[in-house]
């Protein structure tokens, strides 16, 4: 059987970890292919429905980049993303989701190694627990 | 919300060999125009260029494309240029959607068929989202044709004067009783040696008689509320207790002032009275009463400067005072402040009464510090020997990990003088000398030739204990040549400290009032290290000037005068557009909870009390999204980045 | 120790009560109370605003029913301040819920006077029905009977926060024998006020009232610990959260019950969620079929996500299920983890902020 290969969605702002991942390109830094980037203003327009949504669509990961504290390119919308996430992952973890499925890092616009290295660590953590369980249920 | 029946033109660039081949471009456009509402897919070897643009644009124009997917490198590269062959098609830029293909795929996948089938989902995902695409228009708001620059040193007054020239008014805000910064503080400049004050005394009387520039000295920027173009900035004047319309500026009161206070003009090495100009050539030369040491004000008694001042001016009762000015545009030139050495205790600042630090030493080199610009020890007498020692507090992780740039030459700088204003021999302890200005390395050269002594080396220590008694009384400086691996011992008479530069005081504030990011070390954070070197992340607001980072003298005013250029061509240009991808509330969901009032960075959202519901402000709304995300109903939306459109790209990729 | 009066009752719990609330409006306390009272055409009591104090003898707001949480009702009165004194008679999750509408803006606690009932429960509306038919005097013999009270409804049944917090007067019926005389206890300056005003002569709490309460308490405990294991049982992964939902009717009753969920429109009912017929085929072709409507699961995780820090945990909302979903045992239990990890209490505090507009680098 063919080793099983997670998709993850990454969703990242645009100020920061979307241009450290443009980085990680430009200095031609490897990855796996499973990241599936959604580029977003800021994390603090992440609204807790888009990682249920990512989740019960079947990814087996969801990844949350921004800019580190001090850093957001709006002042503190990272802040704001704080606790939502930390509630949605509280959440997804009570009906059986792993909650390390659901990874928040703050990854600067220089730091084009940092997003290769999370992109790598966080799509073996994924390997690791195996397919998201919603992929093989219906989901009404 | 579709506006109407989609027709997506789908184009794969294969960026000539960076995307093709390790991305199979055909196969992708083929699978590309299977996908529900597109109409054409093509592959080409270079979509930004002229022929690859006009590819889409004949397209849009024959084929009736009304969406338009450009799977290529970065948005952050390219967006605006597909946007405007979009505009320059007819249909509304916002209606392309672009997919990252090289930068965050074939750039960075090693097995070529992974890169494929990624390339396929994120194309797929930005189809499915372009269905959602709405067309967006923005406003066009006139600008306010003056602005504020805070900090006068030589970077603001530069950039104040450069704008004045240009006809548009200028507030100049600085906090201090005198504008000048560091540089009136000189007395000869590298790598020319021109005197300080020749060139800058002028600069600052054109500054302060100049009809469009309205100083506002001994003053700070106290709010700022609005957005390019529409600034309000509070400025907070400080109570001089002197009113200026009546003083002459005799200094009659300084002298007659009984209260004697530390001069931090002169760097703590002289008396200033309470009543006092910070320099003789301060400009303005309205004088200010330091109430902390006013005999008046701690005591109740004196006012001698009242009883001699013959115009009047005196005004114990006078209040601090708010003033609100419109600016088009800010910019902030709020300098540096040097290190203190005294943590480095090894150097023995603050210990031993001969160790300075440069800006100490400028002053007693000064004609009009402490020495009357004599070189002299704080016994009177002329050193026999000077030690400089460079890089303190700089290119050091515990304190600056940076460079602070003008050390070295300062350094240098101090050589010289100490050679011309003496017959003492100077040593210089340096880690690497750094001189890459014109005419910088010739001015090294010159000190070597001068019979300086240079020493490449990190000095370990100075001391009061001599090596031996006939250097009782005298420092030691103990430090490694790493050229010659010897262990140096220098008894000298006088130490300089080449004190690094770090962010002035009160930055931090600054930054937050203005929205301006600073980097780790404190310095203001320019928009782009090559490209934008000058302009910030907030539109309307430049940098000047130290504050962005150490700079001498000559990149300071070319950097003053270029943010001067930047926000004239904004005040010039007269309108800015605003942002288009900002929020929008719906009246209809709203329940008027006032929620996304509450988390909105910029007071961008008011309420509406008779309907009862929030409403952006489209000029203050920066997209941020804050709303969006805190409204549970989704009556705040982000326009462009709406849950639909959001959730139509997340499914594409989970399909 | 708050000051406590006595409500004689002799045997009348309901007009004693009622007559309670009247010398509110006849002595020009209030303007107007909002009272919970059966209409004239069923026993069910429903939220009334009274203003004249003869229609206010009908009112029986210990009745154990309530059809539903009062918060909403009571929000329209308070949108706005009116220049009138409003007293209202309300369980402690209403008052909960109340509180939260406040922060949200919903509504003004300016110039109320809130009466919380220390709160055995309340009954499903069929078994409230059932049981007033067969007892006419069915709100004396609930506070008599632990059998009936037994008959409360699930949500009830594990509730641990009967008692008001944030109410300016509790009527107390706990640890009393409610035919001789329930308390009222003064809990704000407000209450006392009111107290004096109606001729009350204050004295310290009987004893024995505490020890009513641990014991209930612990009862309570005992059952939520185990109602919660249960409920975890049968939701702990997503297949079993599908079964437990499968029946969803996508009516959004359970959100238009919510106290909390105050949106306007449910975003769920708006553009974001009606999907275009290529959207629907596209879902079908990914597993060769799909359930209409789609985003069920969705519309509940979504509602736990944005709400369940503020979830109240009255259980109206298995309550107005027509599928007979126990949506508020889940929705209770998720909302215990999520108001633990914030350290958030719903209703404690008018001061205390929303947990998700609080920003720092914590949780
Ligand atoms: C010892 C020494 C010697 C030097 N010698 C030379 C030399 O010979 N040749 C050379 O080219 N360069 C030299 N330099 C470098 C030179 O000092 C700088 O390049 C130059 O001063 C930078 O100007 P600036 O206007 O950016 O900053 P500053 O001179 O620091 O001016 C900033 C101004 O802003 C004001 N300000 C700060 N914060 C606020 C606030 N919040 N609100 C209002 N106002 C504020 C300050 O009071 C100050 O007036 C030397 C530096 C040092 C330390
Ligand atoms: S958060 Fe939403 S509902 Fe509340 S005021 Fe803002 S737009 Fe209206
Ligand atoms: S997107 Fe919303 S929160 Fe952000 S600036 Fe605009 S109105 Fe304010
Ligand atoms: S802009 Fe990057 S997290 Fe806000």
């Amino acid at each position: 059987m063919k080793e099983f290969e997670p998709k993850i969605i990454a969703m990242v702002c645009n100020w920061c970890t979307y241009t450290a991942a443009d980085l990680a390109g430009t200095s031609r830094l490897m990855y796996p292919a499973n990241i599936r980037i959604v580029r977003l203003m800021c994390t603090g327009m992440i609204d807790q429905k888009y990682i249920l949504k990512a989740f019960l669509d079947g990814a087996d990961g969801v990844f949350i980049g921004g800019c580190h504290p001090g850093d957001c390119h709006y002042i503190n919308g990272n802040l704001k993303a704080v606790k939502r996430i930390s509630g949605v992952r509280k959440l997804l973890e009570q009906f059986g989701f792993d909650p390390a499925r659901l990874k928040l890092q703050w990854i600067g616009a220089s730091e084009g190694p940092e997003f290769q290295r999370h992109m790598t660590e966080f799509v073996s953590t994924v390997k690791s627990m195996g397919p998201n369980p919603a992929r093989d249920c219906m989901i009404l | 919300m579709k506006y109407e029946q989609p027709a997506i033109g789908v184009y794969i660039c294969h960026c000539g060999m960076n995307i093709a081949p390790k991305v199979d471009v055909e196969n992708v456009a083929a699978f590309a125009a299977a996908l529900e509402h597109v109409v054409v897919a093509r592959d080409y070897k270079f979509m930004c260029s002229s022929p690859g643009q006009s590819l889409i644009i004949k397209d849009i124009r024959e084929r009736g494309l009304n969406r338009i997917i450009v799977a290529s490198c970065s948005p952050r590269m390219h967006e605006k240029t597909f946007r405007k062959a979009c505009e320059q098609a007819g249909i509304n830029p916002h209606y392309l959607q672009m997919a990252n293909i090289r930068e965050q795929i074939s750039w960075v996948t090693k097995d070529s068929n992974d890169a494929t089938a990624k390339a396929k989902d994120q194309v797929a995902a930005a189809v499915a989202r372009v269905v959602y695409h709405a067309p967006l228009t923005s406003l066009e708001i006139p600008v306010k044709k003056s602005m504020v620059v805070v900090g006068g040193g030589i970077a603001g007054i530069q950039a104040a004067l450069t704008a004045a020239e240009a006809g548009y008014n200028v507030h100049l805000v600085e906090r201090e009783p005198s504008i000048g910064g560091h540089m009136a503080k000189f007395d000869k400049t590298f790598p020319t040696l021109d005197c300080a004050a020749c060139i800058m005394t002028p600069k600052m009387v054109e500054a302060a008689q100049h009809p469009d520039i309205t100083l506002h000295t001994y003053s700070e920027v106290a709010s700022v509320e609005g957005f390019v173009g529409n600034f309000k900035v509070g400025i907070r004047q400080k109570p001089r207790y002197i009113d200026a319309s009546k003083c002459t500026g005799c200094g009659v009161c300084t002298t007659k002032c009984p209260s004697k206070v530390i001069s931090e003009f002169d760097q703590g090495l002289t008396f200033r009275k309470a009543i006092y100009s910070p320099f003789p050539q301060a400009i303005p030369n309205t004088p200010v009463i330091d109430r902390e040491n006013c005999l008046y004000f701690t005591k109740g008694r004196c006012r001698a400067c009242e009883k001699f001042c013959e115009a009047h001016a005196i005004a114990f009762d006078q209040k601090e005072e708010i003033l609100t000015v419109e600016a088009g545009s800010i910019i902030i030139a709020t300098g540096f402040q040097t290190f203190d050495p005294t943590p480095l205790t090894q150097y023995g600042y603050g210990r031993y009464p001969e160790v300075y630090t440069s800006l100490e030493f400028e002053r007693i080199n000064n004609a009009t510090g402490p020495t009357a610009g004599k070189l002299l020890m704080k016994n009177g007498k002329p050193p026999e020997k000077v030690a400089i020692i460079h890089c303190v507090g700089s290119r050091d992780s515990r304190y600056h990990a940076y460079c602070s740039r003008v050390c070295c030459m300062v350094s240098m700088k101090f050589a010289h003088l100490v050679r011309e204003k003496t017959n003492a021999e100077v040593w210089e302890f340096y880690i690497d000398i750094r001189s890459p200005g014109k005419l910088y390395e010739e001015f090294y050269s010159r000190v070597q030739e001068e019979g300086v002594h240079m020493v490449r080396g990190r000095v370990a220590e100075v001391t009061d204990i001599p090596e031996n008694a006939k250097n009782e009384g005298r420092l030691t400086v103990v430090a490694e040549n790493t050229l010659t691996r010897r262990i140096l011992r220098v008894p000298v008479d006088m130490v300089l400290l080449g004190v690094g530069l770090e962010p002035a005081k009160g930055a931090d504030d600054i930054g937050r009032m203005l929205g301006v990011q600073r980097d780790k070390d404190g310095w203001f954070n320019e928009l782009h290290a090559k490209l934008a070197p000058v302009k910030t992340a907030m539109s309307g607001i430049f940098l000047a000037g130290c504050c962005q980072g150490p700079k001498d003298i000559p990149d300071t005013v070319a950097q003053a005068s270029a943010a001067a250029g930047e926000a004239v061509s904004l005040l010039a240009k007269g309108t800015v557009r605003t942002l288009a991808e900002i929020s929008y509330i719906d009246p209809d969901l709203c329940s008027g909870c006032k929620t996304c009032i509450e988390v909105c960075p910029y007071t961008a959202i008011g309420f509406d009390e008779g309907r009862r519901v929030a409403v952006v402000n489209e000029a203050l709304c920066k997209g941020c999204g804050s709303c969006a995300a805190a409204c549970p109903s989704s009556a705040a939306a982000i326009r462009h980045f709406s849950g639909r459109q959001i959730m139509e790209e997340m499914e594409a990729l989970l399909l | 120790m708050h000051p406590f009066a006595f409500l004689k009752t002799d045997g009348h719990l309901s007009s004693s009560v009622a007559g309670f609330l009247k010398k509110l409006l006849t002595d020009k306390i209030a303007d107007a109370v909002l009272a919970a009272a059966p209409t004239p055409y069923s026993l069910l009591p429903m939220p009334t605003l009274f203003t004249d104090p003869e229609q206010i003898e009908k009112a029986n707001p210990l009745a154990p029913a309530a059809p539903f949480n009062t918060a909403r009702q009571a929000a329209s009165i308070l949108k706005h301040e009116t220049g009138k004194r409003i007293a209202l008679v309300l369980r402690p999750c209403e008052i909960r819920a109340l509180v939260e509408l406040t922060k949200l803006k919903q509504c003004v606690l300016e110039n109320t006077i809130i009466i919380g009932v220390k709160c055995l429960g309340r009954m499903e509306n069929a078994v409230y029905l059932e049981a007033s038919s067969q007892n006419a005097n069915l709100t004396q013999a609930f506070y008599d009977d632990p059998v009936l009270q037994d008959r409360i409804c699930s949500s009830c049944a594990i509730c641990t926060r009967f008692q008001p917090v944030h109410a300016d007067i509790s009527l107390s019926v706990i640890g009393m024998s409610a035919n001789e005389s329930i308390g009222l206890s003064a809990e704000t300056d407000v209450g006392l006020a009111v107290l004096k005003q109606l001729g009350f002569e204050t004295c310290d709490a009987p004893e024995g009232r505490k020890d009513a309460v641990n014991r209930l308490l612990e009862k309570r405990e005992s059952a939520k610990t185990a109602a919660f294991e249960k409920t975890r049982d049968k939701t702990d992964s997503i297949e079993k959260f599908q079964r437990y939902f499968a029946d969803c009717l996508n009516c959004h009753n359970c959100r238009v019950a919510c106290p909390v969920c105050y949106c306007r429109e449910c975003v769920f009912l708006t553009d974001v969620f009606a999907h275009d017929p290529e959207v629907l085929l596209r879902r079908a072709s990914k597993k060769g079929m799909v359930k209409l409507p789609t985003d069920t699961t969705m519309f509940h995780m979504t509602r736990m996500a944005h709400m369940a820090h503020a979830c109240v945990a009255c259980g109206h909302c298995s309550s107005v299920c027509p599928s007979h979903i126990p949506v508020a045992d889940v929705f209770i239990r998720v909302a215990e983890e999520i108001q633990n990890l914030y350290a958030y209490e719903p209703g404690r505090d008018l001061s205390e902020a929303i947990p998700l507009l609080v920003f720092d680098e914590g949780v």
